[in-house]
């Protein structure tokens, strides 16, 4: 027997499926109609599960759909250009995860930058954008990031990106959707982007 | 074999002595070549599914030889030819037998063990230890033909008091085959075995002869181990050995130097903003920093008083093309850029460039080339890898793996089946240096 939460959360997901497939190209409406009714199922899930219990509850603004785009260091937070950011207090990252300046230069907590074995500084690392070329070279995608949304989350407006692929399966393993996503594209993966504006 | 072994059959006690002798070392030899070419034949399949495979052959060895299952066993029923005897000259036909026994699966095998020691052999893949572990079993039959007529006047009593121990014989078989499926279960699961060398980093190998940087005090110096008895050398200051022979490049504070390690004597010399050597003489790789680039460089130091130098690669400054290796006509460096990073090798000979690997999301660098094939490693988020490929090969397998955030893989070297890397650990700045045999 399912529980009332879940009944909810199944409805509330496949209508909204259901709505996000069926949409046209570039439809302004179904878009905005998404947006409702994920805010709206999204918050009566959330109200109703325990959050420890939801694998699918990742991060502020995203539950219970596609699953983050891979990144450094777990969580997918990402600049306006969509390259990694650390999510606890939004620095830039490079692909090891590691703090960089504004050269890209790995550095320590203090800015200064880091010595390898012999005293050297350190070369940089690559620093690339999630979508683009993370999900490309490790899913073999074409991916490129299309549609968002956006949430309040910690008091400033987060943006939520769709990582969009024409693949039919999405990061999670399952069908896609096509989200935000057009030109044929559904959502692959997931990110975020905190614009610093409160709400 | 104890009864073809006699003064009346081989003629006179100096004969019979001389017989023995050249059945032991027949067999001594064949046994040494058969370990020779399992390890070879190991070494070029990759020892990973050998080594699994040989622990459960050995397991189901020992359940046979303990009759709890029954499997019949490959062999050949055959004797060693009686005619021989009669037809070629005694040292002929005594190294002959031993050959023929030596070799193991010409003849009669009473137990499974022998096909073990062959799996050992396949997964150890090492031609040289190999053969010296299967010419034990050369050992062996010689052994069995002259120790049984120590205590008894006849051989065949002795032989036959020998087999009336059979079931000794056989537990200890058991037990001896259940320890090596223990032992060769657990070896390391990749087939490779990690040592660690101690403090230091980036190293230089050519053969046995290792040189790395240590940072001593406030500077750096480079220390070159020769095997033993040889002394190892300490060079200060110096930083950054390429190692050829009794050759060594290193950086010192006015550019690099080339000496003789074990004279000191200087051979050559390139000045200015110049780092990161690699020798393979008389060609000097080494990378010439500007303000605005990066560049890695190649000289020839066959008139060492003005080295020719050309240009290979250059990137801008705020990229980076790392420490080269250069071996075997061949030149591998990394260039690691924002958007990617890649692994190059350049045949010297041809001009042709290779891109061995490429990212556009980890950091691959710090390649080492040798003979045929190239290591280098891959640093990803929280995790590093030692990668290694053949050079005629595509095929990308793994030999070391550093999990956690703390320590990093950093420089390498490659010489044999043996892999260097660097450890390095940034919060406590100790380096350490790794031999992975893989």
């Amino acid at each position: 027997m399912r529980r009332p939460d879940e009944i909810l959360d199944g409805a509330a997901r496949s209508l909204s499926a259901r709505l996000a497939s069926g949409m046209t190209r570039r439809s302004f409406l179904g878009r905005m109609g998404g947006a409702v009714l994920a805010a709206t199922g999204g918050a009566a899930v959330a109200a109703a599960i325990k959050p420890e219990t939801s694998e699918a509850f990742h991060f502020c603004g995203h539950i219970w759909t596609t699953g983050s785009c891979p990144n450094p260091l777990g969580i997918p937070r990402i600049d306006r250009n969509g390259y990694p950011l650390r999510a606890s207090d939004g620095r830039p990252i490079d692909n090891l995860g590691r703090l960089v300046n504004a050269q890209g230069f790995a550095v320590d907590g203090s800015g200064q930058r880091l010595l390898g074995p012999d005293g050297e500084p350190l070369p940089r690392a690559p620093r690339t954008r999630l979508c683009e070329e993370w999900v490309n070279e490790r899913y073999g995608l074409n991916a490129k990031t299309q549609g968002a949304w956006y949430r309040c989350c910690d008091g400033q407006i987060r943006k939520l990106v769709d990582c969009c692929s024409t693949s039919p399966k999405r990061i999670n393993g399952d069908a896609s959707l096509t989200g935000y996503c057009w030109n044929g594209n559904r959502v692959f993966c997931v990110m975020y982007f905190d614009s610093g504006l409160k709400c | 074999m104890v009864e073809t072994f006699t003064p009346a059959v081989c003629g006179s006690r100096a004969r019979q002595r001389l017989a023995l002798a050249l059945f032991a070392a027949g067999a001594l030899v064949a046994a040494a070549c058969v370990g020779a070419v399992l390890g070879l034949a190991g070494s070029l399949a990759g020892t990973r599914g050998a080594l699994i495979a040989a622990a459960a052959l050995a397991l189901l060895a020992a359940l046979r030889e303990a009759g709890l299952v029954r499997l019949p066993v490959p062999q050949s029923r055959r004797q060693v030819p009686d005619r021989w005897r009669g037809e070629l000259p005694l040292p002929v036909w005594s190294a002959g037998y031993g050959a023929g026994l030596g070799v193991g699966f010409l003849t009669f095998q009473p137990v499974s063990t022998f096909w073990v020691a062959c799996a050992g052999a396949l997964a150890l893949g090492r031609p040289v230890p190999a053969a010296a572990c299967f010419a034990l079993y050369g050992a062996g039959r010689a052994l069995m033909t002259a120790w049984p007529r120590r205590r008894q006047t006849d051989p065949a009593a002795a032989v036959e008091s020998l087999i009336a121990r059979r079931a000794l014989v056989t537990r200890a078989n058991v037990a001896v085959l259940v320890v090596c499926a223990g032992l060769l279960a657990a070896a390391p699961a990749s087939g490779a075995t990690v040592v660690s060398l101690g403090t230091g980093f980036d190293p230089s190998v050519d053969g046995s002869t290792v040189a790395r940087a240590q940072m001593d005090g406030g500077g750096s110096q480079v220390l070159v181990q020769p095997p033993n008895p040889d002394p190892a050398v300490e060079i200060q200051p110096a930083a950054g050995p390429g190692l050829d022979g009794d050759l060594l490049a290193y950086m010192d504070s006015s550019g690099i130097r080339v000496v003789n390690w074990r004279t000191g004597a200087q051979v050559g010399r390139i000045n200015g903003a110049v780092s990161q050597p690699a020798l393979d003489w008389p060609l000097l790789a080494f990378r010439r920093d500007d303000a605005s680039y990066d560049r890695l460089m190649l000289a020839n130091l066959t008139n060492a008083g003005s080295p020719q130098e050309r240009q290979i690669a250059a990137v801008p400054a705020a990229n980076d093309l790392g420490r080269p290796s250069l071996r075997y006509g061949r030149l591998a460096w990394h260039r690691i850029r924002q958007r990617d990073s890649s692994v190059i090798v350049l045949y010297l000979a041809s001009g042709r460039r290779r891109v061995i690997a490429r990212s556009d999301v980890w950091m691959l660098s710090n390649p080492a080339v040798a003979k045929s094939r190239i290591a280098w490693v891959e640093q990803r988020s929280g995790i590093g890898y030692l990668r290694l490929r053949r050079l005629d090969n595509t095929r990308v397998r793994t030999i070391a793996t550093l999990k956690g955030r703390p320590r990093f893989f950093w420089t390498t070297a490659l010489a044999g089946r043996n892999a260097y890397v660097t450890r390095w650990a940034p919060g406590t700045q100790v380096s350490t240096l790794l031999r992975v045999h893989f």
